[in-house]
């Protein structure tokens, strides 16, 4: 059985990469199971879905502990725990990460063993997220080595069937040219037997003790603590000030920003990144102009660069 | 044979289109929206002759659906959950009025805390309100067991409606192959809705669902309709056959999986039970002699079916998706009751607590549970119901209550140590 | 504006002598909501379908006796409006998918109480005229909650002693104004009605009769039991609750709010109190001028804006 488990952000078209890699193993004759997992949280935030396939009937349900193949759309997702895109990954494992490093930079950062795929992608796919997902799918149709271009290109065709015709086009163009470009890899993700009922790990249960209500009910006794969760981390575009241009006006980014994560110190705006979700409502609203959206990448490599000169 | 890649959601919708719904009350939850966004599309566009309306309330949907039922149309909703519980009191009110329809429930757990990942308490907590359960553990069942429910429903010795449950995000949101079965021969096996004498006319004046004064009037109304229900399994087992000639798909009222010579069997519900078989498979290649026994009805309860195939067994494991506070598993209780008393009865019954809340059951628990389930039988001795929970688990969720601010003090003296 | 037809009921000789509800009801004698509903089920007719709510009318229809002549559904206090929302949308399917002979099509009324009116069914209520669902609604009003004791309901006036508020002030609260909270809504018709004004009623339930969309009545409905007095008072204690001024008669179409029946010289609202035992307190064992004098106060402020 093929286990593979897609992690990207709500609204880079996850779902729809997952369901076209279900698709296509369907048209291929497989028994296929495919899922998305997402729980409240919204656009920007780190979501995944699965797909199994295989020539018998699929009875395993649920998250995929130990993946076959690991598509990330976003590499930004790698280091968030909260991700879990490295959870189950083994040695035989294939990691696919859409990403303009090198596959050496990759293994040597995550100190992996495991055959890491990057898909470098052009400037204008980086700025039209939506097209992400059928990259993503095209290039691990090819490492899977199950499925053909045709029946690709058909999936593609049945899952966008209710998306305008260009739109079409568009995904068909840049999930076959991925595919095309992994064709000397074809083949690489290979399947690998569970754990037998021979030798398994033993569940460490316990019994759950009685505690005091004052513990055990759902109470947070604490005022806002949401601060402690990173979501600057959903971003992709990083609203940038330019103080120069800034007119001092202290009030607009501020008070147009949905997470209230502009604060005002002596008239001058300060982003706090760490929560920051990349929404670029203060790029729209300030009237001087004065706010920038760069690419979260860019922008962080910029940081390190001036990280390592400073 | 053709197969299309169905959502249960999706599986469920096809289920009400093919069963020629007329009428279709709805209030979006989470995880069942997309069962009604897909019907909404097809009446919209003319390929579903029926008519939606979003009420306000599950309340008042439950209570529209029966009242368009007691008028003699066949209809057709969804919930799931605290949208259940909302409609409570109309699930029991209206199981009175004797009036067909069919209900899918997403099963998703309760609050408090509020979750929107599945367990079964929310199904549980409608095992009494008269409406018969099918539950559903495949894509391809929800679709079936749709069309099964309006026969079970409509059937002249019942009369009740029924409850198709599956399993939320597990079901709900998970596509496998799914053959959909062709329009008139679906129709041809559904047939015609027969309101036979519950309809408003004014030719023939009715009044439904009165009110009575006194006990034994009342005693003879509620257990008329507990009759009918156990009719259910009569009905169903005919039912079952003339739906496997057919669609060439058998669903007994209680599945039952490589029980036959087995020692141990499982006994769950719903979607997870699939997971349960690959454990017995893996079992069964290591020599261990366990099966898996999956009710698919659950009201009425199948107990002469459940005494009929775990005679003779030496362990039972019930692993509950669900808790009745104060009590433990549920299915537990009830197969309990059923075995009660009989000589051959499996001399071990286990209750296993997992699964809540969507918390998933690995491959490993499974076979841990049979081990636990054998060294019960070896010892003759039947430990304690066991909560499917790890000291990991434990781990997080006290990384959780420090995040949370609960007292360290309190955490200190609370001897909640780990015991392995 | 709607068309201003002739009524046939222009006196009570108009008003038909035989009735249609069946006698032989357990509501208590002199219940001046049976009377409101006897009336206008001679107007209705018995191609209806009346959908109850949980109140004193629960009881209309025991096992094995009904008193209606066309049919009724029993459904719970909460969503009495929904179950209309079930019965009108099947018989509409019914008769466009030709299941059902066009002849045989019911008008659909719901009857509910004030608890669930003013209170638990407002929201169903609410979400039927967002619907545009084709139905009459009808309230009988006893001002609390009349089939467990008579305990405060949203539609308990001011003053009044109930099981619930038996101090020297009464109910603290406010009669909710259910009329302009549906009006809001903009349904094709509210009004407002008392069995003690019959000509007022049959016309207002025969002009309802005549439009299609939510329409809506309130009836008060003076309650021997639960506002203690003797039942041969229910239709005086009816018509003072219009000549005080107390109960206006009114009705909404296309945005505008008319009164039918304003009393030129309104009587004091005393001579309505005094006769009920809820408000005895307001007058033994001393009269509490101030209370009365603010019942009487706003009164006077909502006919001033009337009148002005």
């Amino acid at each position: 059985m093929y286990r593979i488990r897609f992690h990207g952000r709500g609204g880079q078209g996850m779902i729809t990469a997952s369901r076209i890699l279900g698709s296509a193993f369907f048209l291929e004759g497989y028994e296929v199971q495919d899922a998305p997992r997402y729980g409240a949280e919204r656009r920007g935030a780190p979501i995944f879905a699965y797909v199994r396939a295989d020539d018998q009937p699929i009875y395993e349900r649920g998250v995929i502990a130990q993946p076959d193949l690991v598509v990330v759309a976003d590499d930004s997702l790698i280091p968030v725990p909260a991700a879990g895109v490295l959870a189950g990954v083994d040695d035989h494992t294939v990691l696919l990460i859409n990403s303009d490093e090198s596959i050496e930079t990759w293994k040597q950062r995550l100190n992996l063993c495991c055959k890491v795929f990057t898909l470098p992608a052009q400037a204008e796919e980086r700025a039209e997220l939506r097209f992400m997902g059928a990259t993503c799918t095209g290039a691990a149709a090819r490492l899977l080595g199950a499925v053909s271009r045709d029946n690709l290109a058909r999936a593609i065709r049945d899952e966008l069937a209710e998306m305008a015709d260009a739109i079409v086009e568009k995904n068909l163009a840049m999930a076959l040219d991925a595919y095309d470009r992994m064709q000397q890899y074809a083949g690489s993700v290979t399947t690998k037997t569970q754990t037998g009922a021979g030798d398994y790990r033993k569940p460490a249960w316990i019994d759950l003790p009685f505690e005091d209500a004052r513990i055990s009910a759902p109470d947070i006794h604490a005022s806002a603590n949401s601060t402690e969760v990173r979501t600057g981390l959903w971003r992709t575009l990083r609203p940038v000030i330019d103080y120069e241009r800034c007119n001092q006006c202290w009030w607009v980014c501020s008070t147009f920003c949905p997470d209230g994560a502009i604060k005002v110190i002596e008239r001058t705006p300060e982003i706090d990144y760490d929560h920051c979700k990349g929404c670029m409502v203060c790029v729209v609203q300030c009237p001087p102009h004065a706010i920038e959206a760069v690419p979260e990448q860019t922008a962080q490599l910029q940081d390190a660069e001036q990280g390592a000169s400073s | 044979m053709t197969r299309s890649l169905l959502t249960g959601n999706g599986a469920a919708a096809w289920g009400a289109r093919l069963a020629l719904s007329d009428y279709v009350p709805a209030f979006p939850i989470t995880p069942q929206t997309e069962i009604i966004e897909k019907i909404s599309r097809w009446t919209e566009r003319g390929e579903m002759d029926a008519r939606m309306v979003t009420m306000e309330s599950e309340h008042s949907m439950i209570t529209a659906a029966a009242s368009a039922a007691a008028s003699g149309i066949r209809v057709f909703s969804a919930t799931s959950s605290q949208g259940l519980l909302y409609g409570m009191e109309m699930l029991y009110t209206v199981s009175g009025w004797r009036a067909p329809f069919v209900l899918v429930n997403v099963s998703r757990g309760l609050a408090s805390p509020i979750t929107l990942e599945p367990d079964h308490n929310d199904i549980m907590a409608a095992r009494d309100c008269g409406f018969l359960q099918i539950h559903c553990a495949t894509c391809q069942e929800v679709l079936d067991s749709t069309l099964m429910a309006y026969r079970l429903a409509e059937d002249q010795s019942i009369r009740l409606p029924v409850i198709v449950n599956m399993d939320g995000f597990y079901l709900s949101f998970t596509r496998e192959p799914v053959e959909i079965p062709q329009a008139e021969k679906a129709a041809d096996f559904v047939g015609e809705y027969d309101p036979q004498n519950i309809r408003f006319r004014a030719s023939s004046p009715v009044s439904q669902a009165v009110a009575v004064l006194g006990g034994a009037p009342y005693s003879y109304f509620r257990y008329e309709s507990h009759i009918a229900a156990q009719n259910g399994i009569a009905v169903y087992d005919q039912l079952r056959v003339e739906f496997a000639e057919t669609f060439g798909r058998d669903y007994p009222a209680i599945e039952s999986y490589c029980c036959e010579d087995a020692d141990i069997v499982i006994v769950m519900l719903g979607s997870f039970a699939t997971k349960a078989q690959v454990a017995v498979d893996q079992l069964r290649k290591t020599g261990v002699k366990v099966g898996l026994l999956r009710p698919r009805l659950l009201r009425p309860f199948p107990a002469a079916l459940f005494r009929e195939l775990l005679s003779g067994k030496s362990g039972v494991a019930v692993v509950d998706q669900n808790i009745s506070m104060g009590l433990g598993g549920v299915l537990h209780t009830e197969l309990a009751g059923a075995l009660y008393g009989q000589a051959d009865a499996p001399r071990q019954l286990l209750s296993f607590i997992g699964g809540l809340g969507g918390r998933d059951i690995t491959l490993e628990e499974f076979f841990e549970i049979v081990s636990v389930t054998q060294n019960a039988v070896a010892q003759q001795k039947t430990p304690p119901p066991r909560l499917l929970y790890t000291e990991q688990e434990m781990r997080e969720m006290r990384k959780l209550q420090a995040a949370a601010s609960v007292e360290r003090n309190e955490l200190n003296n609370s001897g909640a140590e780990t015991n392995g | 504006m709607a068309e201003q037809s002739v009524s046939i009921y222009r006196s009570m000789k108009d008003l038909p002598s035989t009735h249609l509800l069946g006698t032989g009801t357990p509501m208590c004698a002199g219940c001046g909501g049976l009377e409101a509903l006897n009336q206008l089920y001679d107007i209705i007719g018995e191609k209806s379908v009346f959908v109850n709510a949980a109140g004193c009318m629960t009881l209309l229809s025991v096992y094995p006796f009904t008193p209606f002549r066309g049919s009724w559904l029993y459904t719970a206090m909460a969503s009495a409006p929904a179950g209309a929302q079930g019965v009108r949308d099947a018989l509409d399917i019914l008769i466009q998918k030709k299941r059902m002979n066009p002849d045989d099509d019911m008008q659909v009324v719901v009857l509910t109480g004030d608890g669930s009116a003013y209170g638990m069914g407002l929201s169903a209520t609410s979400a039927a005229m967002e619907r545009e669902l084709n139905f009459l609604y009808i309230c009988y009003d006893n001002e609390g909650y009349g089939n467990t004791g008579q305990q405060f309901s949203a539609a308990t006036p001011h003053g009044a002693k109930t099981a619930t508020s038996t101090g020297s002030a009464g109910y603290p609260g406010y009669k909710k104004d259910l009329f302009a909270i549906w009006a809001a809504h903009k349904p094709a018709y509210v009004a407002t009605i008392v069995g003690a004004e019959p000509v007022d009623l049959a016309r207002k339930i025969e002009k309802a009769m005549s439009m299609k969309g939510p329409r809506m009545l309130i009836a008060l409905s003076p309650c021997p039991t639960g506002w203690d007095f003797d039942p041969k008072e229910t239709v005086a204690i009816g018509k003072l609750a219009v000549k005080t001024g107390v109960w206006p008669l009114k009705e909404y179409v296309d945005g505008q709010v008319q009164h039918t029946k304003v009393p030129r010289e309104r009587r004091p609202v005393e001579d309505y109190l005094e006769l009920q035992g809820r408000y005895r307190h307001l007058f033994e064992p001393e009269k509490n001028v101030r209370l009365i004098s603010e019942i009487q106060k706003r009164v006077d402020d909502y006919w001033s804006n009337v009148e002005d």
